[in-house]
């Protein structure tokens, strides 16, 4: 069991914000909130202050690398796991470079495989 | 006779009546010297004016330019009146002797078209006039001055006369002169900004009377001057110089119009033999430019198909409208038949006659250059049209991309980690498996879906597999709205073909259902004269645009692919019928 991780959830198909919910919070995580654009990704992790933010690459306003890059900007921010439905080598040197811990395939997403990455 | 030319007629009579009262006063007057001259100088000036003015008013009845040149004449003819000994008449005849003056300045102004350009310019007139009739006054209320005295012993007294003051006068006679100078100026001002600001065929439409206008108000203005500075020899020279100048203006202005005349007469004959040489070489538009002596001249081509006018090299184009000050055209016909038409400078507009020539010599010509302007404009809409196909395309596959990501690649996510979770709780929590199953059966159904509508949109298998009709019959089935498929062919189509008209049908359809609040629509496919023509009806509320929405112009451009063409009518409130034809 995966103890106490505060996650946030962004990512704009709301079918995928609850599915991944029930899905982390089975294995343990404490799912404290969930943003549905870049934007209001920055406005919750700020008021929220969770450890890890759980972030779909494909955003309606902001790209998901550039809201990793802002989040990651502070020693004390969170950790970035990227999340698409697309696989990493869509993206190239993209994961690497926007500061993001890592990169879990949407289909392929667990609380073991998160749980690798922190 | 029409009511222009008995109103003309009228004011002819009136003029030779006022011409035969004029000269009744001189002879009867026992104060005017050299009184055969005075008469003669006197009629020839006033008549040549208002017999120019209604020539220029015949000619161009819409311009009031020729009113106010005939007005000119009348004024002129009031000066006559200071030649009466009774002094009530002398008196009035000072006051409004001058008053010609100011009515040759207004001409001037209103030149061509007998209106002022702006306010200001009828206050600055206004001002002219108000000072012709204040202008004497001094005189008449305090006594003539020693050179008006001498000019004329026997002249009535003033009417007006209070006291004799030589002070009070002298002071206001500098006051109204430095005024009357001030105005002359300011005229002077306007007249040469509007030559500089004038184009060439306009300059030389209004050279004549403007130069010899700038002269005769150069002269007054320096008579007034001298006249104010008391150089009385300077202001007498000055003055009979300027009304030399002023009785030229309208032997100038006929001269003016005939040499133009002439000279157009002979650019013309030189047009005719020079397109004779080499018909539809390219030059047209240089040598009726040459001809008409306006370099700003454009031609356009009517394409008949199209409805439209477009420039040489086939790009759409706006004709100046009627009210545009700056620029006007002339149609240009073949035979009856409208080919094109010659955008011009709007004063030649003036010369219909001409026009009208030039057009009629231009015509073959011209049919030569319309049908490679309309070359052009084919290349030019191939080439729009092939562009916008490869946009088309490039936006197609970003749709489909996305539509791919957004659905059914969402729902696989989204089934697969469902799948997890049952998969976890398969033995500890059965009954919470089992739920977790059926959201992902559920799941991948909605997937299915989504997938057979996408394939559908990029291309039906009805269509390849069993044709058009069975996969219209398909559509109209699907339609959220009644669709009667009226006629359908019985035999297959080329594939492009059946293609192009399934996705016009299947777009028509979308836009009806969308935008056009239709209860029904009738399709209909038909093989007719080498041609299939596919139209979609619908009883709606019409007004469809075509340049609206990338919808329609994406099925345009596929029908221009294969060389037919497509045609919208939907007028507002009766429903919207598109059709296109497509060679088989």
């Amino acid at each position: 069991m995966n103890v106490g991780h505060r996650v946030l959830i962004v990512d704009d198909h709301p079918s995928f914000r609850a599915t991944a919910r029930v899905l982390l919070e089975a294995e343990g995580f404490d799912v404290v909130g969930e943003a549905a654009d870049g934007a209001s990704a920055l406005t919750e992790a700020g008021r929220l202050q969770p450890e890890v933010v759980l972030l779909d690459v494909q955003l309606p306003d902001i790209d998901g690398f550039d809201v990793a890059a802002r989040l990651t900007g502070n020693d004390d921010g969170p950790v970035v796991i990227l999340v698409s439905s697309r696989d990493s080598s869509d993206f190239g040197p993209l994961v690497m470079r926007s500061g993001a811990r890592g990169f879990v395939p949407k289909a392929e997403l667990s609380g073991d495989r998160l749980q690798e990455l922190l | 006779m029409t009511s222009l030319n008995r109103a003309l007629v009228a004011i002819a009579l009136a003029a030779v009546v006022a011409g035969g009262a004029a000269a009744a006063l001189i002879v009867s007057s026992g104060h005017t010297p050299n009184k055969g001259l005075g008469i003669v100088l006197g009629l020839v000036t006033a008549w040549s004016f208002v017999g120019t003015g209604l020539y220029a008013w015949w000619r161009r009845p819409a311009s009031r330019f020729g009113a106010l040149f005939a007005a000119v004449g009348f004024t002129y003819l009031l000066g006559s009146l200071t030649a009466s000994d009774d002094a009530v008449v002398f008196t009035v005849g000072v006051l409004v002797a001058n008053v010609f003056f100011v009515a040759f300045a207004h001409m001037l102004l209103s030149y061509p078209d007998g209106r002022l350009r702006e306010r200001w310019h009828a206050w600055l007139l206004g001002a002219g006039y108000a000072l012709c009739v204040v202008g004497p006054l001094p005189q008449l209320l305090w006594g003539w001055t020693e050179r008006m005295r001498d000019s004329c012993p026997d002249c009535p007294e003033s009417a007006l006369l209070i006291e004799r003051n030589d002070t009070l006068r002298d002071v206001f006679n500098a006051l109204t002169s430095v005024i009357g100078v001030a105005i002359v100026v300011a005229v002077l001002v306007i007249l040469i900004r509007r030559w500089r600001a004038a184009t060439a065929p306009q300059r030389r439409g209004m050279a004549p009377i403007l130069w010899s206008g700038v002269a005769m108000l150069v002269l007054l203005g320096t008579a007034l001057g001298s006249d104010a500075a008391g150089i009385s020899r300077l202001t007498d020279v000055l003055g009979w110089l300027g009304l030399l100048v002023f009785a030229s203006v309208p032997c100038v202005f006929l001269i003016g119009l005939a040499r133009s005349r002439v000279a157009r007469a002979g650019a013309v004959s030189e047009l005719l033999m020079r397109l004779g040489e080499a018909p539809g070489t390219g030059t047209l538009r240089r040598r009726l430019a040459e001809a008409l002596g306006d370099r700003s001249l454009q031609l356009v081509f009517w394409l008949e198909d199209k409805g439209r006018w477009v420039d040489a090299r086939g790009h759409p184009f706006a004709l100046p409208a009627d009210d545009d000050p700056a620029r006007g055209w002339t149609a240009v016909e073949l035979e009856g038949r409208r080919v094109g038409a010659i955008v011009h400078d709007r004063t030649l507009s003036d010369d219909p006659e001409l026009l009208g020539s030039v057009a009629a010599a231009a015509g073959l010509a011209m049919e030569n250059e319309r049908l490679q302007a309309q070359l052009r404009a084919r290349v030019e809409e191939l080439r729009a049209s092939r562009a916008r196909i490869v946009e088309a395309g490039t936006q197609e596959r970003r749709r489909l991309e996305r539509n791919l990501h957004d659905g059914a690649q969402q729902r696989l996510v989204a089934l697969s980690l469902t799948l997890r979770l049952a998969q976890a709780k398969v033995h500890k929590e059965p009954e919470k498996a089992g739920q977790l199953l059926a959201a992902a059966q559920e799941e991948l159904t909605l997937a299915q879906a989504e997938l057979r509508e996408l394939a559908r949109g990029i291309h039906p298998a009805v269509l390849s597999d069993r044709g058009l009709g069975a996969a219209l019959e398909a559509l109209a089935g699907r339609a959220p709205i009644e669709v009667d498929l009226a006629e359908i062919p019985r035999d297959r189509l080329p594939e492009p073909i059946e293609a192009a008209a399934y996705f016009l049908v299947a777009e028509a359809l979308t836009n009806v259902v969308k935008y056009a609040h239709a209860s029904q629509a009738i399709v209909r496919v038909a093989r007719m004269n080498g041609h299939a023509v596919v139209e979609v009806a619908d009883d709606g509320i019409g007004g469809a645009d075509p340049d609206r929405g990338s919808g329609l112009r994406g099925l345009a451009d596929r029908v221009s692919a294969l060389d037919g063409r497509m045609l919208l009518d939907s007028p507002a409130g009766s429903g919207t019928r598109l059709r296109a034809e497509i060679p088989v």
